[in-house]
């Protein structure tokens, strides 16, 4: 049975908690809540509270869907919980804060092999004529 | 796959063909307890090479956002502890009580305010778009019964010119006299060319 976005998970006040995706989708569908929960426990199980979504196949607009509750998720940054690496990257993204560096590597990346490909293109149409 | 094999197997279908409409969960590798394969055994698995540029500035991006990152948390985290400074006065928790109620007062009056001049608003329109609609309505009514009366009064005129010819207590003597002068014989049979042939009888 599914759990209220609100939330049913048990948890101490002193322990760790941590912001991170739980992967709602099905096979070959992935969507991810946006989570706060116990860092030790594992993803399937009841969550303190939904902070969001996150939708990472794109619409028909090439968009990518997020939605983020921002005044709780600063309750629980403030309140000490950790943030996992991809939600880290993806509040960069946001707007709520920096950009990840590596956000910036996959772009200068991306950018590189854009690059070089055209290269490439350019040589093959060079070689032709 | 190993599940598959054997049912391709079994079936003596190609592997590729039976499997349209199989899809392989791969749930877990294996069990904790097999060793490493024979095969895997002395394998050195390749590292990612990252160029020197590359690794400097990744050091100088991570450098700042974590020194970022925790001046973020921490004045997340201090304001955090500011707002829910706790007090065991009851004045200090009364006054709190009081600011809160009254904060909240506010925005209720507010949107209370807001929603009542729209109400008025709305109200206002609406009544006025009612008797505009039963005025509507009343001259639509009217017209129908104008026109109905019209009607009527095209009948009775009809009617009133038909009423001359009709035969009354005071004219029956003539109309009598009238017919019995005027016998009129509907035995009579007609041929193709519409000729009447009266008084003649079959034997």
């Amino acid at each position: 049975m599914l759990s209220p976005a609100s939330g049913t998970g048990r948890f101490y006040r002193k322990s760790a908690k941590i912001i991170r995706f739980a992967r709602h989708g099905c096979a070959n569908r992935p969507f991810f809540h946006i989570v706060v929960t116990e860092r030790r426990r594992t993803q399937k199980m009841p969550v303190i509270e939904q902070l969001g979504t996150f939708d990472p196949l794109e619409n028909e607009h090439n968009e990518k869907l997020v939605s983020l509750n921002l005044e709780r998720i600063i309750y629980w940054m403030g309140s000490g919980a950790h943030i996992s690496r991809p939600v880290d990257r993806l509040f960069g993204l946001a707007g709520l804060l920096p950009i990840h560096p590596t956000s910036y590597m996959t772009a200068w990346r991306n950018r590189k092999e854009i690059e070089n490909q055209a290269k490439e293109e350019h040589k093959e149409g060079e070689a032709k004529t | 796959m190993f599940a598959l094999n054997v049912i391709s197997k079994t079936l003596n279908l190609p592997a590729t063909k039976s499997a349209v409409n199989f899809q392989i969960l791969r749930w877990r590798r294996k069990p904790r307890w097999v060793p490493i394969a024979k095969s895997k055994q002395f394998r050195i698995p390749q590292r990612p090479v990252i160029i020197e540029d590359e690794q400097i500035e990744l050091k100088r991006l991570f450098n700042n956002y974590r020194t970022q990152m925790k001046s973020i948390k921490r004045y997340i985290v201090e304001r955090f502890v500011a707002a829910r400074a706790i007090t065991t006065d009851p004045k200090d928790i009364q006054r709190i009580f009081d600011e809160d109620f009254a904060r909240c007062n506010k925005i209720n009056d507010e949107w209370n305010s807001d929603i009542q001049s729209k109400r008025i608003e709305y109200f206002e329109n609406t009544l006025e778009e009612n008797i505009n609609l039963a005025k509507e309505s009343l001259q639509k009514r009217l017209e129908l019964e104008q026109f109905k009366l019209e009607e009527a009064e095209k009948i009775v005129t009809e009617q009133k010119e038909l009423s001359k010819t009709f035969i009354t207590a005071d004219n029956i003597d003539e109309a009598i006299e009238r017919s019995l002068a005027n016998p009129v014989d509907y035995n009579f049979a007609v041929d193709l060319d519409g000729n009447k042939f009266y008084n003649k009888k079959t034997l």
